[in-house]
């Protein structure tokens, strides 16, 4: 069976180019068709797409996308349902996921995106949200109204399966038009989720379109970047480099690079009770999309002089990683990745042979790798893949000291500490770059209405249009009932 | 462990603990009896599976709670095998392990009880009968009857379940005593919550962190895990043993 991706409202299937993506690493093979739109379809469909924005979206309140959406999720949820069915057989297949973390992984994901949650995520970012559907009066005087782009250009990731939906949805509840680009990776999540769109509300469906062309195909990417009046995009830094470069000048590109987190542990947490538990939560969240997002941690910080030691810690981590690839096997790794956990590996073994408090613990086959260092070290990423640094620190407060070289590279914390440290470490933590603290064990799942990378996830969309006082006051003066 | 020319009948074997048994005999070179009551697909692809693996296997349909279907079972064997060296009853009535669903004491009838002492107790009861013309015959055997850790510690009261399964205990120690001086061994093997499986797939998620926090090897047990003593308890390394048995819980239950 070829699974098809891609979502295009108003361009019949036959006058679209096809492409196959072939996926073996969830050792069976899946092949999923992918559109190639020409220049001209392109155009065509931004222009649908930014008519159908402003005929039909712009006039939407908030509240009927909300329910819309949240219908969409509602079904998403639902296990019986077969687009969950779909995503819960063909997720793990294309990604290679382990298929138990891929389900847990939607359910816990999708509910972040439920009505209650979204209205959360929408007043995180407007103090009133009405402003998105009305004018409103505005603090400074006169009144305001927040408006969305008519077309929201995404060009999406793959790392995580159905990351795409942050930005989709966002766009949605700013009244944008949307056409995003999905990565080879995982073309399906968002083409699904468009078509489910689709069919509880069709006028809302033509307002989203979900294309597809190779990573580096400059000239699709021109096309929607020319038609876009904001793009969202998400990649490497070269990636992102390239698509700043080709976007007009006068068109605001949004990008989010790849990042760094890390863990923090108090000696607070590390008493014979509680450290198998800290260390199972951290554990998890190595584990969990194999350190593939930008909140998943490479490193973690352990105080000294608790009752159980850092180096105990990092036994108690290897443990349970070693438990973890037994619930949730990792991902079979590409000969790039392998060498890349082998390098990092490597490279850790030979800081053991010049210091004897150090200890790089595997299992057999490779699947995870702990690494322990005795003395401070700066912050660096791993070799990803289940692969983590253990490293002890006399007080947790030296550990901004260690990060604060990587400023541009940070994104979550996640904190084992009393309350009194925690409020402490994070007036550190934000001075060197941090955009957000968590418990451990909830890194990976950003709560409903983060601020990624510190940035406002709607605001950043919208622009405003202000009825200034003076404005008002001058018209008064025009008035049919002016004495 | 080399287990060549050896016949092993596994019951409830198409899938779940029974197939990765199966599997498991099958990788050590046996020829293993796939017994199944419905899906024939599932059991033809597990006979598939033991042969990749190195074993033989054969497929046969049959309910063990009918006698009748019991016997027919085993004739068959015995007329592709001419012998039977180890038998686990792994077979059980389908039984739902979802903590927040179960049937509370008050809302249970003894038709509950029944249904599970059939399917546990008196399916074991039937097929030991059956099979032991043939095992006195050659006076050695190993009969492996699968327990639940439920029995010493039952977390969750799935009363019908847990006290058939006690049952089936009793019911071993007993046989071991009667079969120990004609040779053959009886013991049982009793696993903590097992997942994936199909009986298990309700059990949420925030109940199996529960229970891995309080096991000290912190997992729950996969069907792998249950196979290894299994196959102990199978070969000659466990030939002083009977009337035993072994918890595979992780550490949940120590005795």
């Amino acid at each position: 069976m070829i699974l098809t991706a891609g979502y295009l409202p108003g361009l019949s299937p036959d006058e679209v180019e096809w492409q196959t993506l072939t996926f073996n690493r969830g050792g069976e093979q899946t092949e999923v068709s992918v559109p190639l739109l020409t220049d001209d379809q392109i155009k065509e469909l931004s222009s649908d797409i930014k008519k159908a924005s402003r005929h039909y979206l712009k006039g939407l309140p908030v509240s009927e996308i909300l329910r819309t959406i949240d219908s969409a999720i509602c079904q998403f949820l639902d296990r019986s349902n077969p687009y969950r069915q779909q995503a819960e057989k063909y997720l793990p297949r294309i990604t290679g996921y382990d298929s138990e973390m891929v389900r847990l992984g939607l359910t816990s994901y999708l509910k972040t995106f439920r009505q209650s949650e979204l209205r959360r995520f929408l007043s995180e970012d407007f103090f009133n949200p009405k402003i998105l559907d009305e004018f409103q009066p505005l603090p400074k005087g006169g009144y305001g109204r927040a408006y969305g782009p008519d077309l929201l250009a995404h060009i999406w990731a793959g790392n995580v399966p159905g990351l795409p939906l942050w930005s989709l949805i966002s766009g949605l509840l700013v009244k944008a038009g949307n056409i995003g680009k999905v990565s080879s990776f995982e073309p399906l999540m968002a083409s699904w989720f468009a078509r489910l769109i689709a069919e509880i509300d069709p006028r809302l469906g033509e307002c989203i379109a979900v294309t597809w062309w190779k990573g580096g195909d400059t000239e699709c990417q021109q096309a929607l970047l020319n038609q876009a009046d904001l793009v969202v995009a998400y990649g490497n830094n070269d990636t992102l480099q390239q698509i700043r470069d080709y976007t007009p000048i006068t068109t605001r590109c949004l990008t989010y690079t790849h990042k760094v987190s890390f863990g923090m542990v108090s000696k607070s947490a590390l008493d014979p009770i509680k450290a198998w538990n800290v260390a199972h939560q951290a554990a998890y969240d190595i584990v969990r999309y194999d350190q593939q997002g930008c909140y998943s941690p490479h490193v973690f910080f352990i105080e000294e002089n608790g009752a159980v030691s850092p180096k105990q810690f990092a036994q108690y981590v290897a443990s349970e990683l070693d438990n973890f690839q037994k619930k949730f096997p990792r991902r079979t790794l590409t000969i790039e990745e392998a060498q890349d956990v082998a390098l990092w590996k490597q490279t850790e073994e030979v800081k053991t042979f010049s210091d004897d408090c150090s200890a790089v613990m595997g299992d057999t086959d490779g699947t995870w790798c702990v690494s322990f260092s005795e003395t401070p070290e700066n912050l660096s990423p791993s070799g990803l893949n289940r692969t983590a640094k253990v490293i002890s620190v006399q007080q947790l407060d030296d550990v901004p000291a260690l990060i604060s070289p990587y400023k541009a590279f940070l994104q979550t914390v996640g904190i084992a500490a009393s309350p009194e440290e925690l409020h402490r470490l994070a007036c550190l933590l934000g001075v060197v770059g941090v955009t957000r603290i968590s418990a451990l064990e909830h890194m990976t799942v950003p709560e409903a209405g983060w601020h990624h990378d510190g940035r406002f996830n709607l605001l950043d969309l919208i622009t405003m249009t202000e009825v200034e006082r003076s404005a008002e006051i001058s018209a008064e003066a025009f008035s049919n009932y002016v004495d | 462990m080399n287990l060549n020319g050896k016949i092993i009948l596994v019951t409830g074997s198409s899938r779940g603990i029974g197939a990765t048994i199966a599997k498991a005999f099958a990788s050590k070179g046996a020829t293993v009896i796939v017994n199944y009551i419905q899906n024939a697909g599932s059991a033809a692809e597990v006979v598939t599976d033991c042969k990749k693996l190195g074993g033989d296997a054969l497929a046969i349909k049959a309910d063990v709670t009918s006698a009748e279907q019991i016997h027919e079972m085993i004739d068959q064997v015995l007329g592709n095998f001419a012998k039977i060296d180890v038998v686990v009853n792994n077979a059980f009535k389908p039984y739902s392990f979802d903590p927040e669903s179960r049937k509370q004491f008050w809302d249970l009838n003894w038709k509950d009880y029944q249904g599970q002492l059939d399917g546990a107790l008196y399916s074991t009861y039937t097929l030991c009968q059956a099979v032991l013309p043939t095992l006195k015959k050659r006076t050695q055997g190993s009969i492996i009857n699968i327990a639940s850790d439920l029995v010493a510690r039952p977390t969750i009261p799935y009363h019908e379940y847990t006290t058939a399964k006690s049952a089936l205990i009793g019911f071993s120690r007993n046989l071991a005593v009667e079969l120990g001086p004609l040779g053959i061994r009886v013991n049982c093997v009793a696993p903590g919550l097992v997942y994936p499986t199909d009986a298990s797939l309700k059990t949420k998620e925030h109940f199996k962190e529960e229970l891995i926090a309080q096991t000290p090897l912190r997992r729950i047990a996969a069907p792998e895990d249950v196979a290894g003593p299994v196959l102990f308890l199978a070969s000659d390394w466990s030939k002083f043993m009977t009337g035993q048995t072994l918890y595979v819980d992780g550490g949940l239950v120590m005795r």
